[in-house]
């Protein structure tokens, strides 16, 4: 194993967060969220503020990226969650470019374009390299794994279906007397402030964050993770998040064999094979690579309703 | 669900073993690898190209003489994509992944200080070109080297033209970027240097705006005599628009870059009359005309690829250190770099002389494409040619080439 290695992993942890998050937004409950960025940039100002501005511990910066997002995803929810399916896109989206431009332009807080420099670490300082590195790693996977297990148990439990009622179509659970607003309104904000605390797993991985790191581009990315892998299914993220930051970095690698172009072709060659790969997939498996698992109303309501003895 | 987890194992692990093949396919360890990590698509992508071809013709040439050291060089071609995150994951892959020993040719500043703490941490020295004044501050091992003068520099020598012209008081514009955002405040110290002030606070506005009606009307209620617009091509031409309609009777200062012809076809007649400069490589020189000839260009007394001349220094210092270092360690590759730039030593070009020299244990004094390559104790450049320009009937009258002088 080598450093890149450790490096890439860390990455498609980090993205693999992210579009677990998104999962429960729109695999689970079809609020589409474009704002991705949005929250993730948040969680990663707010974080870097509380530790180096404020001198707080890398902990206490996570936490205050949490509540942040958390507050954020809510007013975000608050302002348009009423309004369905596309209106939230265009909100997200809006709210994601505001933010970045905020992050631009109030430099007393931010340090604008020239970026903000983040010396906490998220774990003990003055190791090696080498050694730091594998840490850092360490804890994104760590958080990988706890939202992954957190993500799994929800949308297995009765609130999961629940959600999964509120995307199919909403009017059956209101019938039933479950107030949507409610459950979007949480696995919104739940969402959102898993995002913000990624961002701020980010923020103290890469060191320096300027408002370029937080474009549309990279919430791209985590869709295509979230579609790729199969909506709705946690595995399906995970092994989705993997793929398009295999694909993306593997990409790289295909350089020295194609001798005959120049950097710049082979710059775009990347960009079209990352691009067929999608188109390919959405054309021939648009479930997905690992798929929703389909319930059969009876087979779901007889593990409804367990027998016991 | 067992074939659910089996695929799943399976599949995550071929995709997490991918890399490591691949680098075990490519690993060796006779070249001397080096990353051109260069802005081949995003806001930089008129100038990336230029500089990954002059990295690439100058290492064609040099492996073609047997090399460095006798060490064939290895180009390793990345793009930054003009943004700091790309430019990031990739020199992570240059870094860990190829294990180059310097990473040249980042553009924007934002990508350069982006991937500075890994080149600290690795070290990996870097060559670049780059304006922004916050560049010397994150590279604690003087590991930099800037071929491009500072924004401090650029600023003085507007700042001349603007008094010489009577223009003491003007009106500041630009694009909120790393790059415009520290020349409004050099402008600003230049100018009062000259006897001059700023007008009102320095306007910075969002450079992808769609319209820039709300800026053109304070701009011009400003009643500023004079203005300087820091743009680039596509606000500046939108801003500029914006000011025309308004009826801005006023002098307007711009960087050359933004009033190219593409600039100059848009507005036609209205280009009248502004002043702009920019830093040029010596147009004329028997330095940069080898680099022209290299890259299968004709030269013709105008400035043709600003950042590619910039880049065949890049790579020449980088390779001239290490035949000056016998080494590729960082800090022998970065003194020497040093030396074979500032001299004192025999003037020399090209790669080839200056290996000769270096070989019969002479000492050496490159002498570049875009200026003349002395650097300050910090590893920026020490001055650089600026050319001054007035648009004259549709076209560039030189009004003076100076050379501009870092503090």
């Amino acid at each position: 194993m080598d450093s890149y290695l450790v490096a890439i992993l860390t990455v498609a942890g980090i993205y693999l967060i992210l579009a677990l998050a998104l999962n429960l937004q729109f695999g689970l409950t079809g609020l589409i969220n474009f704002g991705v960025v949005g929250f993730y940039g948040l969680g990663a100002y707010a974080s870097g503020i509380a530790t180096e501005t404020f001198h707080a511990p890398f902990l206490a910066g996570l936490l205050a990226a949490l509540i942040i997002g958390a507050i954020a995803g809510a007013l975000v929810a608050l302002l348009s969650l009423r309004l369905s399916g596309d209106f939230l896109a265009i909100v997200t989206l809006g709210f994601a470019e505001t933010i970045r431009l905020v992050f631009n332009n109030e430099d007393w807080l931010t340090h604008g374009p020239s970026g903000f420099i983040i010396v906490t670490r998220p774990v003990i300082a003055g190791l090696s390299r080498t050694a730091t590195s594998w840490m850092v790693l360490g804890v994104i996977l760590l958080a990988a794994l706890l939202v992954l297990l957190l993500m799994m148990r929800l949308a297995d439990t009765p609130y999961g279906r629940v959600l999964r009622a509120v995307r199919e179509d909403d009017l059956v659970p209101a019938t039933l007397g479950k107030n949507i607003f409610m459950y979007r309104l949480q696995a919104f904000v739940l969402g959102s402030a898993i995002m913000a605390g990624t961002g701020s797993l980010y923020a103290h991985y890469v060191q320096t964050i300027t408002p370029d790191n937080f474009t549309t581009p990279v919430a791209i990315l985590v869709w295509m993770s979230v579609i790729v892998g199969g909506a709705g299914n946690m595995k399906g993220t995970v092994l989705g998040a993997l793929a398009v930051v295999f694909i993306y970095e593997g990409t790289r690698f295909i350089g020295p064999w194609l001798t005959m172009l120049d950097a710049e072709q082979i710059s775009a060659l990347r960009f079209i094979i990352i691009g067929v790969a999608l188109i390919l997939m959405i054309r021939f498996r648009p479930e997905g690579l690992l798929p929703e698992a389909y319930q059969r109303p009876a087979e779901a309501a007889s593990r409804i309703t367990p027998s016991k003895g | 669900m067992n074939i659910t987890r089996r695929l799943f194992v399976t599949g995550s692990t071929i995709a997490l073993a991918t890399p490591a093949l691949l680098r075990h396919g490519l690993a060796q360890s006779g070249p001397i690898k080096i990353g051109s990590l260069t802005p081949l698509t995003g806001g930089g992508a008129p100038y990336g190209p230029e500089k990954a071809k002059a990295h690439r013709a100058v290492v064609d040439l040099v492996n073609a003489n047997g090399g460095v050291l006798g060490r064939k060089i290895e180009v390793i071609a990345e793009d930054s994509q003009t943004n700091p995150e790309a430019a990031v994951r990739a020199a992570r892959k240059m870094i860990d992944a190829d294990q180059v020993s310097a990473i040249i040719g980042t553009w924007a500043s934002s990508e350069t200080i982006g991937i500075m703490p890994l080149c600290q941490d690795a070290n990996v020295v870097q060559l670049f070109s780059g304006s922004s004044d916050n560049l010397p501050d994150g590279d604690k091992k003087r590991l930099c080297f800037n071929l491009q003068p500072l924004n401090k520099a650029w600023c003085v020598a507007l700042a001349d033209l603007a008094a010489k012209r009577g223009y003491l008081k003007v009106g500041f514009a630009g694009p909120k970027n790393d790059f415009a955002a520290s020349m409004g405040a050099s402008f600003g110290k230049s100018l009062q240097a000259v006897g001059g002030q700023i007008v009102g606070e320095p306007l910075y506005y969002n450079p992808t705006q769609v319209s820039y009606r709300a800026e053109a009307e304070k701009l011009i209620a400003s009643k500023a005599p004079a203005l300087f617009l820091a743009g680039y091509v596509t606000d500046f031409t939108a801003l500029y628009r914006e000011l025309v309609r308004g009826g801005y009777t006023g002098k307007v200062f711009a960087l050359s870059f933004a009033v190219g012809p593409d600039f100059k076809k848009a507005v036609g007649s209205a280009a009248e009359g502004i002043l702009h400069g920019s830093p040029v490589p010596p147009v004329g020189k028997d330095s940069y005309d080898a680099y022209l000839r290299l890259v299968g260009v004709k030269p013709n007394g105008q400035i043709q690829f600003p950042y590619g001349c910039a880049a065949y220094d890049e790579i020449n210092l980088l390779l001239l250190g290490m035949a000056s270092a016998k080494s590729t360690e960082a800090r022998a590759l970065s003194d020497n770099i040093m030396k074979v730039a500032n001299g004192p030593g025999e003037r020399v070009t090209t790669f080839a002389e200056g290996a000769k020299l270096l070989a019969e244990g002479k000492s050496i004094n490159y002498d570049g494409a875009s200026s003349s390559a002395d650097f300050l104790p910090n590893g920026m450049l020490k001055s650089r040619d600026f050319a001054l320009y007035e648009i004259k009937g549709g076209e560039d009258v030189s009004i003076l080439t100076t050379t501009s002088t870092a503090e």
